[in-house]
């Protein structure tokens, strides 16, 4: 695909649009509605760039060979939604284990289990940041349009190899799925992000010590490194770790992303910011939030929408940022209260409302019901 | 240390963690030895799940990637597409690669992969303390089948056959010298190689099935129940008195999965330049 | 015919499976008393002169502990 130019493409193609741009030459994944359109992009497209696109015999086949991939050396995605989110937990925190740098989006549904397989949904909060066992952090980037579906693909890749941890792209059925312009920039103005690898040869290399910045360079597999490479708590030279390395193990991959923050944490604000009310939205309730601002502003309301673009680690302080001088909070979000929760969380301010406008079921909550909702619940 | 293990053992990792007698070390030598014999050190990239087997390849120095319970052969997969000229090797045993890895194990061997699947079977899940196996003998009194086991097991080579496995064999750990010659011709093996290793666990199967811990006991076992065969006449013969038939099952040639992925890519892609033009 | 000139046993990573006394066919090794630094009891070389140096021991050791080192002038153990 050429670059610097607008198409008009569905939010799952632009992502593996960008997906390929970042670099990404393998791809596995299981069909799985409404992901199910980047798999198929990428079983056309990766062909084209010397990659490779698997259907594998289920999700977690899928996931665990993403993490085989990067460990030799290849860019690696899968996509999938809800159900298929919850089998890849185990793999996930694989990833996070190993430390592999992969990208796996969640095109949400309707849950629990099979749920709603066609309609829009984002119960996956939660699931996304603590989905897997254990202690872990990792990075999770929500997409509110097919542009940022696009943008966001190449910044996962890029924090997958920056920070050696699975990223994750919480879209949802919406935004996968809905047809609009995007612009894919030049590829001069676009930065790609490669893992570090050793710069020693085997002999001094300590795999799993980490530089300044906490994370290991990571060599390819058959590049002369003859490395460990297991699934459990580590000590530096990568086996099993006493007491003593697996906590220092586990905290420093969780501050390797957590200490770094301000490298990637994204909150927007759109409409008034001086406005004392306020909707917090991430995904594709964006949108609506922003016509509900754009509504509100005819009417002579002053309402402010803040948008959580990165919603894990969650971006405390910008968000407290954002809502400076709120009086009142609403939340709206397709679930039955999840980002509500972080929102009460960092905002402990007992003079400030905070409500939740809560869609469930695969209805798309309309702008005008925003403002309806301002209205019932003074 | 013997000079084999001098040569290629991961010194700071030992002692092995196996049991006295236990069965995994004698397959780290005789796989040590082919890959000395075919000096193939560098090329190889191993996966392991979880369980005692799983440890096999740590223990080697060479690039391992020992990954969750079940799932080595997702991660050879995505190993061998990264890179097709790897040789990728799987270890797993009787409950990593026949049970919860069982879907895997079809698929991979549907496709003629090429990669060598290792399954150590000592008949017991051994890690978590003895507890019953898809290749547990009807009868056992294990941890959890502590009033005998009902379920028939499961034989792992005739499922690698019937999915289409294009290099199929079966040996015990006594056999060093057949294996070390069945690993070169596996590893030489263009396509999906299985082998299937009778393994001998001294303080599970053998206290639990066999009634002794002592590994020489097991070993003996093994060398009475394990009866090398030629002939599927033979095998089955073998099979109805209760024992367990060795030998090589099958080797044949077919299309190879990844060669023939990029073939097919490489033809859609001159295509596509040929039709005008990068899409 | 192939003599050994020692058998070493690396008392490191010796677990006294006794394995390598089970595999012999010459009777060269015996239960010991000496322990190994992850105390189990180890075998003994009690008729090095039966060794005939055919390697048994050293490849079915579990640990691989066991090198049979042949007297000069025979084949080095492969």
């Amino acid at each position: 695909m050429k670059q610097g130019h607008i198409k008009v493409m569905m939010g799952n193609e632009a992502c593996a649009e960008a997906a390929l741009l970042a670099g990404c030459r393998f791809f596995a994944g299981y069909p799985i509605t409404p992901a199910t359109e980047i798999l198929e992009v990428m079983s056309r497209r990766l062909p084209l760039v010397d990659g490779l696109c698997l259907q594998m015999e289920d999700e977690i086949a899928a996931v665990v060979a993403i993490v085989g991939a990067s460990w030799g050396g290849t860019k690696s995605m899968t996509a999938t939604s809800g159900p298929g989110f919850c089998l890849m937990q185990e793999g996930i925190g694989l990833a996070v284990a190993v430390e592999a740098p992969c990208v796996i989006v969640n095109v949400q549904r309707g849950g629990p289990a099979s749920g709603q397989s066609t309609s829009t949904a984002q119960g996956d909060f939660y699931q996304a940041r603590y989905g897997s066992n254990g202690d872990y952090s990792l990075i999770v980037l929500c997409p509110s349009t097919a542009q940022e579906m696009f943008d966001q693909t190449i910044k996962a890749f890029n924090l997958a190899e920056r920070f050696r941890t699975p990223v994750i792209i919480l879209s949802d059925e919406v935004v996968g799925h809905i047809r609009e312009k995007v612009t894919i920039p030049d590829a001069d103005d676009l930065t790609f992000v490669q893992r570090k690898r050793p710069k020693v040869p085997m002999g001094e290399f300590i795999p799993f010590q980490a530089d300044a910045d906490g994370v290991p360079p990571m060599p390819d597999f058959n590049t002369g490194y003859k490395i460990p490479v297991i699934s459990q708590a580590k000590s530096l030279n990568g086996n099993r770790g006493n007491a003593k390395e697996a906590d220092e193990n586990i905290r420093r991959i969780v501050s390797k992303i957590e200490d770094h923050m301000d490298e990637f944490a994204e909150v927007l604000t759109y409409g008034d910011e001086e406005a004392e009310t306020a909707f917090v939205t991430f995904g594709s309730v964006c949108r609506a939030a922003r016509s509900a601002v754009d509504m509100g502003r005819e009417k002579g309301l002053a309402l402010r929408s803040v948008e959580v673009k990165t919603v894990w680690p969650f971006p405390d302080a910008l968000v407290r940022r954002a809502l400076d001088g709120v009086k009142r909070i609403v939340v709206a979000e397709m679930n039955l209260g999840m980002i509500q929760r972080e929102i009460e969380r960092v905002v402990r301010d007992p003079e400030i409302k905070i409500e939740l406008f809560s869609k469930i079921a695969g209805i798309y909550p309309q702008p005008q019901e925003f403002l309806r909702f301002l209205e019932v619940k003074r | 240390m013997n000079p084999l293990g001098e040569k290629y053992l991961r010194k700071p990792f030992l002692p092995f963690l196996f049991c006295p007698g236990c069965g995994d070390g004698m397959i780290v030598q005789s796989f040590l030895q082919a890959v000395d014999e075919l000096g193939i050190i560098d090329d190889l990239a191993m996966t392991a799940g979880i369980g005692c087997s799983a440890w096999i390849p740590v223990y080697m120095h060479a690039d391992v990637l020992k990954v969750l319970h079940g799932r080595a052969i997702p991660a050879a997969i995505g190993l061998k597409a990264s890179r097709p000229s790897r040789k990728v090797v799987v270890f797993t045993g009787d409950g990593d690669g026949l049970a919860i890895g069982g879907l895997h194990l079809l698929h991979a061997a549907r496709r003629n992969i090429d990669m060598t699947v290792v399954i150590v079977n000592n008949q017991i899940y051994a890690m978590t303390g003895g507890q019953v196996a898809p290749s547990t003998g009807v009868g056992s009194k294990t941890q959890t089948t502590p009033y005998g086991n009902l379920e028939k097991p499961l034989d792992g080579c005739k499922i690698a056959v019937a999915a289409g496995a294009t290099m199929v064999s079966r040996w015990s750990t006594i056999h060093t010298k057949q294996l070390t010659r069945t690993f070169k011709k596996a590893l030489n093996h263009k396509g999906f190689s299985f082998i299937e290793i009778i393994s001998q666990c001294p303080v599970q199967t053998g206290r639990y099935i066999l009634g002794s811990g002592s590994p020489q006991f097991n070993l003996q076992w093994i060398r009475d129940n394990c009866v090398p065969v030629k002939g599927p006449t033979r095998w089955t013969e073998i099979e109805s008195e209760g024992k367990i038939p060795v030998g090589d099952i099958l080797q044949i040639e077919k299309p190879e999965f990844m060669e023939e992925v990029l073939r097919m890519n490489r033809k859609v892609k001159d295509e596509a330049k040929g039709a005008g033009g990068d899409r | 015919m192939k003599a050994a000139e020692r058998i070493e046993i690396d008392r490191r990573y010796c677990k006294g499976c006794l394995l390598c006394q089970y595999v012999c066919k010459f009777e060269v090794f015996e239960p010991g008393h000496e322990r190994s630094a992850l105390d189990y009891r180890m075998p003994r070389v009690a008729k090095i002169e039966n060794c005939r140096v055919c390697g048994l021991c050293e490849t079915h050791c579990p640990d691989m502990v066991l090198t049979v080192v042949a007297k000069a002038g025979g084949k080095e153990n492969p």
